[in-house]
C-alpha cells in the first residue's frame, strides 16, 4: 500500500507539471494565432495593476455578480490557502518562523473550510437564481469537503504520528521516502489529495491573466471610439 | 486559448444570456460552450490524440456543440458579468472561426454568406443598384471628396430604410460636405463573415473599403451601424495591415459633436418619454453610450428612460450574432422581451441605434399583443430639425 501511494505521488507531481507545460505551449501557440482584435491604446500600468490585484485578492468580480457565492468562495480560497500554508511545516526543515506564526491561524482555518464549502454547496443547490451547477465542480467540491473532513478528524480524534509524517513528507522530497505512516485516514487524506492534483482546474493559473487582460481591455474601450 | 482555460464554470453568465432567457437550456450556455470545446480539442488535438490518434468524438457533443456556438447572439453580457472578465464578445466569435476551420460550422444560411458577398457585395444578395436609390433623400449633396465620409451599411441599406435615411438628412441638415462610395463599391464591412466564422474574404473586402475612402482624401468615417463600427474600428486595421488613413465614428458621436458645437440644431419639440436601447456591439463593444443620450437630451421636451440593463450591461434584443437568421424564433422571444419592457416603463416610444436591432425589433412587434413606437434615433432627429 505504501509503496502504491509513493509511486502515485511522484506520477501525479510529475503529470501535473507535464500537463502544465503542455497547457503553457497551448497557450502560447494560440496567442500567436489569436484574434485579429486591434488592442485600444494600452492604459496607465499602475492603474491596470492595481484593479488586476484588487480583481484577484478580493474576487472583487464575483462580489459584484454573485455577493452570496463570494462569501462562501472567498471563505474557501482564503482557508484553504492557510491550511495549505500550516502544512508546509511537515515539508521545511527548519520550520521558518512565519510558518510557525500561521499555524493557529491555519488550524482554525482548517474547521471553517468543509463548512465554507458546505455552505458553496448550499448557494448552488439551493438558491433561486442559481440555474447551472458544473458537475466538475461540484466534484471537486465534494472532494476538498472529503480532505479537509479527515484532516479535521485528524486532528481532533484521530491524530496519526506527526514524527512519521514529517519523515514521509522529507523523504518524498528528497527521493528517499520512508515509510507511510500507520492508520487509515492518513493515507486516505494523502490519496485524495493526489486525486485532488490530478483534477486541479488550470483556471487556478490562467484567471489571474484573464483578469489582467480584462482590466487592460475596460480601462481601454473608451479609447476603442474616441481616440482622438 | 487562455480564456479557454480560465473559466470556472461558475455559471454567473447564465443569469445574463439572453438565450437562456428565451430557451431556458443550461446546455446552450457559455460553461457547457467551453467545457464541449476543451473535450473536443481535448480529443483531436490533445496529447493522447497526438500520440495514438484522434478518438471518434461523440455524434450529439457535437451536435450540442455547434448549436449552442451558433444559437448565441454573441451579445458579450456573459463576459460582462464572468467573475474572471472573459472577453466573450470575441471568444465566441474565434470559437467559431475554429469551428469552420474543422468543418463544424456555418450553419445554414449562413454557409452560403461567402458566396453571396462574393457575387452581390452584400449578404442579402440585393443588386448594388438598390443599395442607396429607395431611400437616400434627393436633396441631400454627396461631394466627390470629402473629410466626411458615410457608411450605409448593407442592413440599414436594405433592411432598415428609415433609419439610414434619417442619417443621411441629419448629414445633410449638418452641412459639412461629405462623400460616400458608389453602390457597387460600398460592400459587407465584413461583420457577417466575420462572426460566422468566416474569415477567407475578410481582407479583400476590407482592403477595398479602405482604398475607396483614402482615395476621396476621407479623414472620419461615419456609420450608424454598430456591427460595422465595431470591425471597422477594432478588425480592420489589423486586416488592411496598419493604421487606418482615416478615424471611425459612429453617427451619434458625430451628430452629438455638431449638436455641442452649434452646427446642429433641433428646432421642433418632441413631448415624449423615450427609452433608449443599447446594441450590445456600440456599448459593450466599442464603448459608445453616452453619446446616443446627449443626442436624445438635446431634444426640446424629450424625458429619456433606461432599461433595467442598460450601458455596458444592456440585454441583447436578438437580432444579434447573425443567429436570428438560424434561430429565428429566440430572435423574436428577445425582441419582445425589449419592446415589453419598454412599455412597462411606460415609454412612448423605443428608440434603437442599429439596424439589425431595428428590423428585428419591428419584426417581433408583429403579432404582438404589446405595441410600441420603434423609431431609429437618426429617424427621430431627422423628422425634428
Amino acid at each position: 500500500m505504501g509503496t502504491i501511494i509513493i509511486i502515485a505521488v511522484y506520477v501525479v507531481y510529475a503529470a501535473f507539471w507535464i500537463r502544465f507545460f503542455l497547457h503553457t505551449l497551448a497557450w502560447w501557440r494560440g496567442r500567436a494565432e489569436d484574434m485579429v482584435a486591434v488592442l485600444p491604446k494600452r492604459p496607465p500600468l499602475l492603474k491596470t495593476w492595481a484593479l488586476t490585484l484588487r480583481d484577484v485578492v478580493l474576487f472583487w468580480r464575483l462580489l459584484k455578480v454573485n455577493p452570496a457565492l463570494w462569501f462562501g468562495e472567498y471563505l474557501f480560497h482564503s482557508t484553504f490557502l492557510l491550511v495549505v500554508l500550516r502544512h508546509l511545516r511537515y515539508f521545511l526543515d527548519p520550520v521558518p518562523p512565519w510558518v510557525w506564526d500561521l499555524q493557529l491561524s491555519g488550524l482554525i482555518a482548517g474547521y471553517v473550510l468543509p463548512f465554507s464549502l458546505v455552505y458553496i454547496l448550499a448557494v448552488r443547490f439551493f438558491s433561486e437564481r442559481e440555474k447551472y451547477s458544473s458537475p466538475a465542480n461540484v466534484l471537486l467540491l465534494a472532494l476538498i469537503i472529503a480532505i479537509s473532513s479527515i484532516g479535521v478528524l485528524m486532528h481532533a480524534f484521530f491524530k496519526p504520528n506527526l514524527v512519521d509524517v514529517k519523515y514521509f513528507a522529507l523523504g518524498l522530497l528528497s527521493l528517499a521516502p520512508a515509510p507511510l505512516p500507520t492508520g487509515v485516514l492518513f493515507p486516505l487524506h494523502l490519496a485524495l489529495v493526489l486525486v485532488l492534483v490530478a483534477l486541479v482546474p488550470s483556471h487556478i493559473v490562467t484567471a489571474p491573466l484573464v483578469m489582467l487582460e480584462a482590466r487592460r481591455r475596460e480601462l481601454g474601450l473608451p479609447q476603442v471610439m474616441h481616440e482622438k | 486559448m487562455l480564456e479557454l482555460d480560465a473559466c470556472t464554470q461558475c455559471g454567473e453568465c447564465l443569469k445574463h444570456c439572453p438565450v437562456q432567457d428565451v430557451t431556458g437550456n443550461p446546455l446552450v450556455s457559455p460553461p457547457e460552450k467551453i467545457r464541449m470545446f476543451r473535450e473536443f480539442i481535448r480529443k483531436t488535438d490533445g496529447l493522447k490524440a497526438k500520440l495514438f490518434g484522434s478518438t471518434d468524438v461523440d455524434r450529439k457533443l457535437l451536435d450540442d456543440f455547434t448549436k449552442a456556438v451558433y444559437e448565441c447572439t454573441t451579445c458579450g453580457a456573459c463576459g460582462q458579468n464572468c467573475p474572471v472578465g472573459i472577453f466573450t464578445q470575441r471568444l465566441w466569435p474565434t470559437l467559431r472561426k475554429e469551428m469552420v476551420k474543422r468543418g463544424l460550422g456555418p450553419i445554414g444560411v449562413q454557409a452560403n454568406l461567402p458566396q453571396v458577398v462574393k457575387n452581390s457585395g452584400n449578404p442579402y444578395d440585393k443588386p448594388a443598384a438598390d443599395r442607396y436609390r429607395p431611400w437616400f433623400p434627393e436633396h441631400v449633396a454627396v461631394a466627390a471628396k470629402a473629410d466626411i465620409a458615410y457608411y450605409a451599411g448593407c442592413t440599414g441599406a436594405y433592411e432598415a430604410q428609415p433609419m439610414v435615411r434619417g442619417d443621411a438628412l441629419v448629414l445633410g441638415a449638418i452641412g459639412e460636405p461629405f462623400t460616400m462610395l458608389p453602390p457597387e463599391e460600398e460592400v459587407c464591412c465584413g461583420f457577417p463573415l466575420f462572426i460566422t466564422g468566416q474569415h477567407d474574404l475578410l481582407k479583400d473586402l476590407v482592403d477595398r473599403l479602405v482604398e475607396g475612402y483614402r482615395s476621396r482624401g476621407v479623414k472620419t468615417l461615419v456609420c450608424s451601424c454598430p456591427c460595422c463600427v465595431n470591425i471597422m474600428s477594432r478588425d480592420w486595421p489589423a486586416l488592411y495591415g496598419r493604421e487606418l488613413p482615416f478615424t471611425i465614428r459612429h453617427i451619434t458621436q458625430y451628430v452629438s459633436l455638431a449638436l455641442r458645437e452649434g452646427r446642429l440644431k433641433i428646432a421642433k419639440e418632441l413631448k415624449e418619454s423615450v427609452i433608449y436601447h443599447d446594441p450590445c456591439y456600440l456599448s459593450r463593444g466599442v464603448g459608445v453610450i453616452e453619446e446616443p443620450r446627449e443626442v436624445l437630451r438635446s431634444i426640446p421636451g424629450v424625458t429619456v428612460l433606461e432599461f433595467e440593463r442598460h450601458g455596458l450591461n444592456s440585454r441583447c434584443c436578438g437580432s444579434g450574432g447573425a443567429a436570428r437568421k438560424v434561430y429565428h424564433e429566440n430572435a423574436i422571444k428577445m425582441g419582445r422581451q425589449t419592446i415589453d419592457e419598454a412599455v412597462a416603463k411606460k415609454a412612448d416610444r423605443l428608440i434603437l441605434s442599429c439596424p439589425a436591432c431595428y428590423a428585428k425589433v419591428n419584426e417581433a412587434m408583429q403579432g404582438h399583443d404589446r405595441q410600441i413606437r420603434i423609431t431609429d434615433i437618426m429617424e427621430l432627429v431627422s423628422g425634428l430639425i
